[in-house]
């Protein structure tokens, strides 16, 4: 037992809760580190203010996992006072990370945003169709509201981060190792993913590999496939190749492909040109249109090859 | 990295370049890039005096990068890299930036050309500092080649190398020695005897130790690379070879056009209409008779069948003119009553001797028609009053009338085009079909014989139609490069090539049918893929593939190709 206790902090913004559960189902594990650590903050699942933070020092916090994107003046607010009173910061999850699903959003333009929202959504009821603003005033005062951003960033685009733990969410497993770690004090050097390996879920992969050539892509239920050998050989876009393992394989080895969420390789750039190139290269034809009809089996190729990570690749966002 | 010591040369090639670039503005601007210790602009840095500036700055100032703005490094990169190792750093320390075909020859407007060359001088003395040295490496050359083809071109080059105590397999499809000049009677311009010709090296190539001939025989598969290549070949309906060589020399020859593509001359309908080839067997057999066992009186050789016409192929098969000429001397001195008329567009008599030729055939009183290309002279039957087999109704242009000629016999020049094989051949050894099927060499004018495949190398009309001596240059040119390296013993690699980094190589197998070269293996036993330094041309195509970022391409690897895209992106932004 360490003599004082690890004060820690868990935080989201923008996320949907998964890397909470993922903490959540380490099970006992996280109930004995609850007997190790402080838990100061933890809006899913403990009590404590944004005040109480403002109120520590410096520094006072050993550890924050953050998860979810920043998407807004209170994400990003968040991250920068939590960065402050945090000795480490960890990325927690792809949208720390790399932006998510989340920033799958920098495909389109804040007003489209709040137009398709607030506007356009057949699910508004007529007469209720209204966009918040940062400020409106009320006969109370005035109310505020954070600021929606022009754009998703992930958290590295704000602060500087001291590790990052992919996935979406992460393993449970990596989670606990990454918690235990901290815990025992053998963190690797600052500024590396952990709770993840070197290589490619690809290499990870039982599947049987042989030489690729498709000429025709198809969604995971509309073939037969067979369980031993390589999705991309079958024609199912799966990710594998171009995303960093760790996950356990999951995925594949539950008949489903890989959907890249532990992001590009040790010194890969940028994800989805890869995979992109990846999925051109594989393509066994040498006629325009046959290439053309074949590619036009993938209904939104965007979307599949940066997934979790628009906000953190070479493209970041569409520019209109 | 920033107290690297950069030297930037930016050319004029004259006025080449300094007739639209404002060359000393972009050596200026170099000037004040950072990590630039010098920077000259000068009228033809090729040359030696401009060698020289670079190689005594380099000693002088201490360089450690150069960056040479001129003209496309397919040109002088290695000119420049020379330079720098003369001077005693690495060659592979040079960038250029080509400020000629990419601004000076593709743009009028000087001050958006001019920006666009600083722009280009940025990219490269940001790329340039993160190159790193590379060294050239060797491997051993097999001295043996693999010969495709026994025609003229084949038999020329085999007895070349053998010659030179070098070994050779010598692969013909037939089950003869000779290809197409085995068809063949006599020969234009001199009327020396095919035969004669072939006789001698068909036996002195079988008598050859150094040579073995695999007839019936054919390529089934070559991999490996320049120096040490391996070939499996069919021989006969069952047996297979394996050969080792260094060297591929493909002379697999041509086809001759199919005259029944143009329907109207009548050929394998018309008993009478026959092709060169045809009447070259009846001069080899001395009969010379039309189908209904007379003998003609009237020859008619219509010229350009199949070549010269969009329709067919674009191109002039070179032979045929002067072949036409040689059966007008073959008939006459076989049948001195004969009449020979040559229908013809234009008469291409350009080899040596053969406008001497084309002058005696003329005295000779043979009759030359010339009717327009894009025209086809006409093949009526006779009337009962003829006393010919058949009429050529032709509008003769020098004299602009409507003629019409009596025919016994009517030979179709039929050219040459790509055998129906030629895809799978060059498909086999790696190298290109032009849009009529020829193999393309490295240059035109400059490299002849060689190919974009190291050590695999063509002579004869398997590149371009060509006569007999065109074909025999082109194989002793081949042998003699082929010669040219056994004698070196080692073959160069170059140093940029494709890496895989085993640890970071997932085996996932995307690359594996990529490589234009097959300079990739997949190893089963580790699951890695590998590339083939010595086969890899480091086009890029697996680096960009490699999901995993395992495949890297020595220089040009993301740090440098992203310092250059950066230098491009800079300079534009800091213009606003």
């Amino acid at each position: 037992m360490p003599e004082k206790k690890l004060q820690i902090a868990l935080y989201w913004g923008a996320a949907c809760g998964g890397c909470d559960v993922a903490v959540l189902d380490t099970n006992e594990f996280v109930i004995g580190v609850g007997f190790l650590v402080d838990i100061r903050l933890w809006p899913i699942a403990a009590d404590g203010k944004y005040r109480d933070v403002e109120a520590m020092a410096d520094g006072e916090l050993d550890c924050t996992l953050f998860h979810g994107a920043i998407r807004n003046s209170e994400n990003e607010h968040l991250a920068k006072l939590l960065r402050r009173k945090s000795k480490v910061l960890v990325a927690l999850g792809s949208c720390a990370h790399l932006g998510g699903i989340p920033g799958l959003a920098n495909q389109v333009t804040k007003q489209e945003i709040l137009e398709r929202v607030y506007l356009d959504n057949p699910s508004i009821e007529a007469g209720n169709r209204v966009v918040p603003l940062p400020s409106t005033r009320v006969d109370a005062g005035e109310l505020e509201i954070p600021r929606f951003y022009r754009r998703v960033y992930r958290l590295d685009d704000v602060v500087p981060v001291d590790y990052y733990v992919p996935g979406c969410p992460p393993a449970p497993e990596q989670v606990k190792a990454a918690l235990q770690a901290l815990v025992n004090g053998t963190l690797p050097p600052a500024r590396s993913v952990i709770g993840a390996s070197n290589r490619t879920v690809c290499d990870d992969c039982r599947r049987r590999k042989e030489e690729k050539k498709v000429t025709r892509f198809h969604r995971p239920w509309e073939i037969l496939q067979d369980p031993d050998r390589c999705l991309m050989e079958q024609g199912i876009l799966c990710a594998g190749s171009a995303t960093r393992s760790g996950c356990g394989v999951r995925c594949p080895d539950s008949g489903m492909p890989c959907r890249g969420c532990y992001g590009p390789a040790p010194n890969v750039i940028d994800q989805g040109a890869k995979f992109v190139s990846a999925v051109s290269s594989i393509v066994d034809s040498k006629d325009p249109r046959e290439i053309e009809r074949i590619l036009g089996d993938i209904p939104d190729i965007l979307g599949y090859a940066y997934r979790f990570g628009l906000p953190a690749s070479l493209l970041q966002r569409s520019i209109r | 990295m920033e107290d690297r010591r950069i030297g930037v040369y930016v050319c004029n090639c004259g006025t080449n370049i300094a007739k639209v670039v404002d060359c000393d503005a972009v050596s200026d601007f170099a000037k004040k890039l950072p990590g630039v210790a010098v920077a000259r602009s000068y009228k033809y840095m090729c040359s030696n005096p401009g060698q020289e500036m670079i190689i005594q700055d380099i000693r002088e100032l201490s360089l450690d990068r150069v960056v040479v703005a001129a003209c496309s490094p397919r040109m002088h990169e290695p000119t420049f890299r020379k330079a720098l190792q003369t001077a005693g750093i690495n060659p592979y320390f040079l960038e250029m930036a080509n400020i000629r075909e990419q601004c000076s020859w593709v743009h009028d407007d000087a001050r958006a050309a001019t920006d666009k060359a600083l722009a280009l001088a940025h990219a490269a003395v940001r790329r340039v500092v993160h190159h790193e040295p590379l060294e050239k490496r060797f491997v051993d050359m097999c001295p043996a080649t693999l010969v495709l083809g026994g025609g003229i071109a084949g038999l020329t080059a085999a007895l070349e190398l053998s010659d030179a105590g070098q070994p050779v397999f010598l692969v013909e499809k037939d089950d003869h020695l000779g290809g197409n000049l085995a068809r063949v009677d006599l020969t234009a311009p001199y009327l020396d005897s095919a035969r004669d010709m072939l006789a001698d090296r068909i036996r002195r190539v079988l008598e050859s130790p150094k040579i073995e001939v695999l007839l019936r025989s054919t390529l089934q598969s070559l991999s490996g690379f320049v120096g040490n290549f391996r070939a499996e070949i069919r021989v006969g309906a069952d047996g297979a070879r394996t050969v080792d060589v260094g060297s591929v020399l493909v002379a697999t020859g041509f086809r001759e056009f199919d005259a029944r593509r143009i329907e109207h001359y009548g050929y394998g309908r018309l008993p009478n209409v026959v092709t060169s080839f045809e009447l070259e067997r009846m001069l080899r057999e001395g009969r010379i008779l039309t189908r209904g066992g007379r003998v003609p009186k009237y020859f008619a050789m219509i010229h350009c069948v199949g070549s010269r016409n969009p329709e067919y192929h674009g191109y002039c098969s070179r032979v045929c003119c002067m072949t036409a000429l040689k059966y007008g001397h073959e008939i006459k001195s076989a049948l001195p009553g004969a009449y020979v008329y040559d229908l013809y567009i234009d008469m291409h008599a350009f080899g040596k001797g053969c406008e001497d030729f084309y002058r005696r055939t003329a005295e000779m009183k043979t009759m030359f028609l010339m009717y327009a290309k894009g025209t086809t002279p006409e093949i009526v039957p006779s009337g009962p009053d003829d006393d010919c087999e058949m009429l050529i109704k032709v509008h003769e242009v020098l004299s602009g009338e409507e003629i019409e000629v009596p025919a016994d016999l009517v030979v179709l020049m039929v050219g040459m085009e790509a055998r129906e094989d030629a895809a799978d051949v060059a498909h086999l050894v790696s190298i290109s079909q032009d849009k009529d099927g020829w193999f393309i060499e490295s240059h035109p004018k400059l490299d002849p014989v060689a190919t974009t495949t190291e050590g695999v190398f063509i002579a004869g009309t398997c590149q371009a139609p060509k006569g007999i001596p065109g074909s025999v240059a082109q194989a002793e040119a081949a042998a003699a490069r082929i010669l040219g390296k056994i004698s070196r013993g080692k073959i160069e690699v170059d140093a940029v090539f494709a890496e895989v980094d085993e640890t970071r190589c997932s085996g996932c197998r995307m690359c594996n049918e990529l490589c234009p070269y097959a300079a990739i293996e997949y190893d089963a036993a580790t699951k890695r893929s590998r590339v083939i330094s010595a086969v890899c041309k480091a086009c890029g195509c697996c680096v960009a593939a490699c999901p995993s970022g395992a495949i890297q391409g020595r220089h040009f690897t993301d740090r440098q190709i992203f310092s250059q895209i950066e230098g491009v992106l800079e300079w534009a932004s800091s213009q606003g």
